[in-house]
């Protein structure tokens, strides 16, 4: 850089002559590469650095010490949050996979009737945010309450419950319902290339249907399995919302319920940091052992021969997988969904469906009364929005950079890109908050802060997207344009981009949608005048107000079913679930 | 579903819109002392504060806000509602950060003012209007008038009367470790909760940390807020809350729900909780405007609605509670609270895992 006027002049003129020569070769693309490696930095890199010097300095004098990893596990009580942690993790992911694997294979390999009815249980699963279900649970399977127990003590005169939503194995159920539509993502779209010949052989052999798809299709799609597994268990461990509202009734601890409890005066973000960074390594193991697991053997399915794939005939069975989704269904959205929206119309929800008991009080306070209700939802919109759009526009340049292959170590870009798929959100909150929240960056109580939480979080989903449409596109139709004549932005912009932009847009909505039930990220980085729905309804369950907290999910929903609507209209019924 | 879908949008887009007119409406001028006028005039240039509040529950937090901007037309509250400890953890982060976001912050934790103000956090200011309150309220305040007393909070036990009859039901806190309360009660959460920390200070202190151990083996349900076992109670989820504040209580009854209030024979748990401006508030002239307000006899009217103690002797007590000076009352000293809120809330969470 500046080294060139300390060199003696004679060598000073042949390294101004190469310098030259590298300036009529530079594209700006590796301009926008310098930025964009800036950016990510910023958004993933810095606040996890962060994160990592903090757990070792003392708080106020910022001295080197391990004691932050003193306090952080020095007691009984923390480590057991932390080993709930990965019990629920393991189990939720477990729940989730029994429950959607089956549902994956019937619509995607048989002909089970009513398909149309599995996507939208599980697009309504994917919609509802988990804390609204877990409200929800707690009003259909609260012990002696819940109107399933109220049922089960009707019908059969029994004292006790027969479903008690405040213990380990409901909470752990409560996140499995929310979270199965990820597993069923990938397992169905991972099916959908495995061609019926590899059934067909194994038919021929002398296996029925279900020895044909124990032994044949679901181990083909064992990685698609693992996927979904490893992500369901991440959500697990970084929920925040249904850990408060029914672990703490159920008197479980965990991870970050005790994140939480480290922001209580004094905030020991260094404590917090540190309690964190297991959290880390436990993740990034479990990438580890799925790379183990795969790296032996083939799960090739497609190959140049295109194979036939046509539904398997299931005959009286297919009543039964059907059976099968619309159990799940029924559990994961149509029940609680029902008791949410009696609960919003009702004076008192434990009275049940009465004349007496209906009101339109709830929204009304809400839409009328509320001094935050409007705002916050105003702000969901525009932080998701934003986040969105930021998160979209940079998983394409990064995208374009890394696929058609414009610089060297282009894909030290798609990794940060994917980075933040693997932090829980909790913890990367927090890694903002470290880094942003004081100055000189002064960005806590911002909108700025939120949203860029958000868009880093979210990167990868748009990443993901963005990286597959790009390479949907193959680039001689730019190498035509450019053959014509034409710069390499005007023809991105005008043979690229008009190619990919309903997956991007597609991708755009995900991520909205996603941004807009965010809670454990932002519970930490909101101020006043910030907060989103999410954390509005957090703080509405404090009081355990579930009439009006039911009403404020009503109206979240009904925001995010019209950009699910839009969507629809706009890039394809199947948007959401689609995954190249 | 896109029928569904354009009423969604057309109704979400009227909320906003009557979101965004109401606040422009303007209540009629009243009369206000000069003081108060003073105050109003700067206020209304700095145009809206920040108030964190654990105080009151969510509604009646909500109908202070209102009250306040309908006296003081164009000065806004925005009422940032949570469990004491929670709004006080809010003042901590952002403390921490180094930015200033709150004005006023009211609490039922007395240890939280003791500490902001030894560290030089409050405000200076002593409302005029402070001189008029109850004995009670002027008492409990800060003798320099850094913190004000804007709450005096009672906190009980409440039965479902359907289910649990007055001769049946507990009558003190002592009695709740009787195995017969088994499954039966709900409380809220030292850790979220600052009346629930005094709660559990007064009783560690009448009947030790054996008390929470016997309490323990009941299994109450533990909510968050003191209120949440209020909505358990109505839910039919458990009979018997414990440490419930009778304000929220006494609303929830006259809003036609089976409860009950009992005032425990070892004493109802009161709790004067303050309110401060804090130093370096964004809006120095709407945080003292508000405790003008919140001193004055406007509050004590807004609030007595929803059936929390009147502050002022001009506005009569709601109805439905028992005057002050009929019952017994048990308060921790603010050195207690001070000195013993941390660890209790310890040992509550070594007891209860939560």
């Amino acid at each position: 850089m500046s080294e060139a006027p300390a060199l003696p002049r004679a060598q000073a003129a042949p390294i101004q002559a190469r310098r030259s020569g590298r300036l009529a070769r530079f594209e700006p693309v590796t301009l926008l590469w310098v930025a964009l490696i800036a950016i990510l930095l910023f958004l993933v890199a810095f606040p996890l650095g962060k994160l990592l010097v903090v757990s070792f300095e003392t708080r106020g004098t910022g001295e080197f010490t391990l004691m932050n990893y003193v306090s952080a596990y020095g007691r009984s009580r923390y480590v057991d949050a932390l080993v709930n942690s990965l019990r629920l993790g393991l189990t939720s992911a477990t729940i989730a996979v029994v429950m959607a694997v089956p549902m994956a294979w019937a619509v995607s390999r048989t002909d089970m009737p009513f398909k149309g009815l599995t996507w939208a249980v599980v697009l309504g699963a994917f919609i509802l945010p988990p804390y609204l279900s877990a409200v929800g649970w707690i009003l259909l399977a609260g012990p002696n309450s819940g109107f399933i127990n109220l049922f089960w003590r009707w019908a059969t005169g029994a004292d006790g419950a027969l479903v008690n939503i405040y213990s380990f194995s409901g909470m752990a159920l409560v996140i499995a319902l929310n979270a199965f539509p990820l597993v069923f993502i990938f397992v169905k779209s991972a099916l959908d290339l495995v061609s019926s010949e590899m059934e067909d052989a194994a038919n021929i052999l002398g296996a029925g249907t279900w020895t044909a798809m124990r032994k044949v299709s679901l181990p083909l799609v064992w990685p698609a399995i693992m996927a979904g597994f490893i992500i369901v268990f991440l959500e697990a461990i970084a929920l925040f919302g249904t850990p408060a509202i029914i672990g703490i009734p159920a008197r479980i601890n965990v991870v970050t319920t005790q994140l939480w409890q480290f922001f209580e005066y004094p905030v020991r973000v260094e404590v917090a940091a540190a309690y964190a960074m297991p959290l880390l390594l436990i993740t990034a193991g479990m990438i580890v052992v799925q790379k183990l697991m795969l790296a032996r053997k083939g799960y090739v399915s497609q190959t140049g021969k295109g194979g036939e794939r046509r539904p398997i005939k299931l005959g009286p069975w297919r009543w039964v997988a059907f059976g099968w989704c619309a159990a799940v269904g029924l559990m994961a959205v149509i029940a609680p969904l029902f008791v949410l929206l009696q609960a919003s119309f009702a004076k008192a929800w434990g009275r049940g469906l009465a004349w007496d008991n209906l009101t339109l009080a709830n929204y009304r306070l809400l839409i009328f009364e509320h001094d935050m209700a409007m705002t916050s939802i105003w702000n969901t919109i525009w932080f998701s929005a934003t986040a969105a759009t930021i998160a979209v526009l940079l998983a394409l340049m990064v995208a374009y950079i890394v696929n058609r292959k414009l610089v060297p170590f282009g894909e030290a870009l798609g990794f940060l890109a994917m980075a933040p798929f693997v932090i829980p959100g909790i913890v990367m909150a927090i890694g903002f908050y470290a880094a942003y929240a004081s100055p000189p960056f002064a960005l806590y109580g911002t909108a700025a802060i939120i949203i860029l939480a958000f868009a880093a979080r979210f990167l990868p989903i748009a990443y993901a997207n963005s990286s597959s449409a790009i390479r949907a596109v193959h680039p001689e139709m730019e190498e035509a344009a450019r053959i014509l004549g034409s710069g390499r932005l005007h023809a991105i912009w005008m043979i690229t981009a008009p190619l990919v932009r309903k997956s991007l847009l597609g991708g755009w909505l995900i991520v909205f949608i996603v941004a807009s039930r965010e809670l454990s990220a932002a519970i930490f980085l909101v101020g006043p005048r910030t907060r989103t729905m999410s954390v509005l309804l957090y703080d509405l369950s404090e009081a355990g107000n579930f009439e009006v907290l039911a009403a404020f999910g009503g109206l979240l929903l009904v925001v995010t079913m019209v950009f699910v609507g839009i969507g629809m209209k706009l890039v394809g019924r199947d948007f959401m679930l689609r995954r190249n | 579903m896109t029928g569904i879908t354009k009423r969604g949008l057309l109704g979400t887009t009227t909320a906003l819109a009557a979101a965004a007119i109401l606040p422009a409406r303007r209540a009629a001028a009243q009369d206000m002392p000069a003081h108060e006028r003073q105050l109003y005039e700067a206020a209304q240039r700095e145009g809206e504060l920040t108030w964190y509040t654990g105080q009151l529950q969510a509604e009646p937090s909500e109908a202070v806000g209102r009250a306040f901007t309908e006296r003081y037309p164009g000065v806004r509250c925005n009422v940032v509602r949570t469990t004491s400890q929670v709004a006080f953890q809010r003042l901590s982060q952002d403390a921490r950060a180094r930015v200033a976001q709150c004005d006023v912050f009211s609490s039922t934790d007395y240890s939280h003012f003791t500490f902001l103000k030894r560290e030089g956090r409050l405000m200076a200011y002593k409302p005029q209007n402070a001189a008029g309150m109850v004995k009670a309220a002027r008492e409990a305040a800060d003798p320099d008038g850094h913190f004000q007393v804007t709450y005096l909070a009672l906190y009980m036990l409440a039965r479902r009367t359907d289910r649990l009859s007055e001769a049946e039901a507990p009558k003190s806190w002592r009695e709740l470790t009787d195995a017969k309360w088994r499954d039966k009660m709900a409380v809220g959460h030292p850790g979220f909760s600052g009346a629930i920390g005094n709660w559990a200070i007064m009783m560690k202190s009448m009947y030790g940390e054996r008390y929470f151990r016997e309490f323990e083996r009941n299994k109450p349900q533990i909510g968050r807020s003191a209120g949440d076992p209020v909505t358990t109670l109505n839910a039919g989820e458990r009979i018997v809350g414990v440490g419930i504040p009778s304000a929220a209580t006494l609303f929830s009854i006259s809003r036609g729900n089976p409860l009950a209030l009992i005032y425990p024979t070892d004493g109802t748990l009161l709790v004067p909780a303050p309110s401060a401006a804090i130093a370096n508030a964004p809006k120095p002239n709407a945080a003292k405007l508000f405790m003008e307000f919140a001193c004055g006899s406007a509050y004590s009217r807004a609030v007595r609605e929803f059936s929390a103690e009147s502050l002022r002797p001009e506005v009569p007590p709601p109805e439905g509670s028992r005057p002050l000076d009929e019952i017994k009352t048990i308060t921790p000293t603010p050195a207690q609270v001070q000195n013993e809120m941390t660890e209790v809330k310890e040992l509550w969470r070594d007891i209860f895992g939560v």
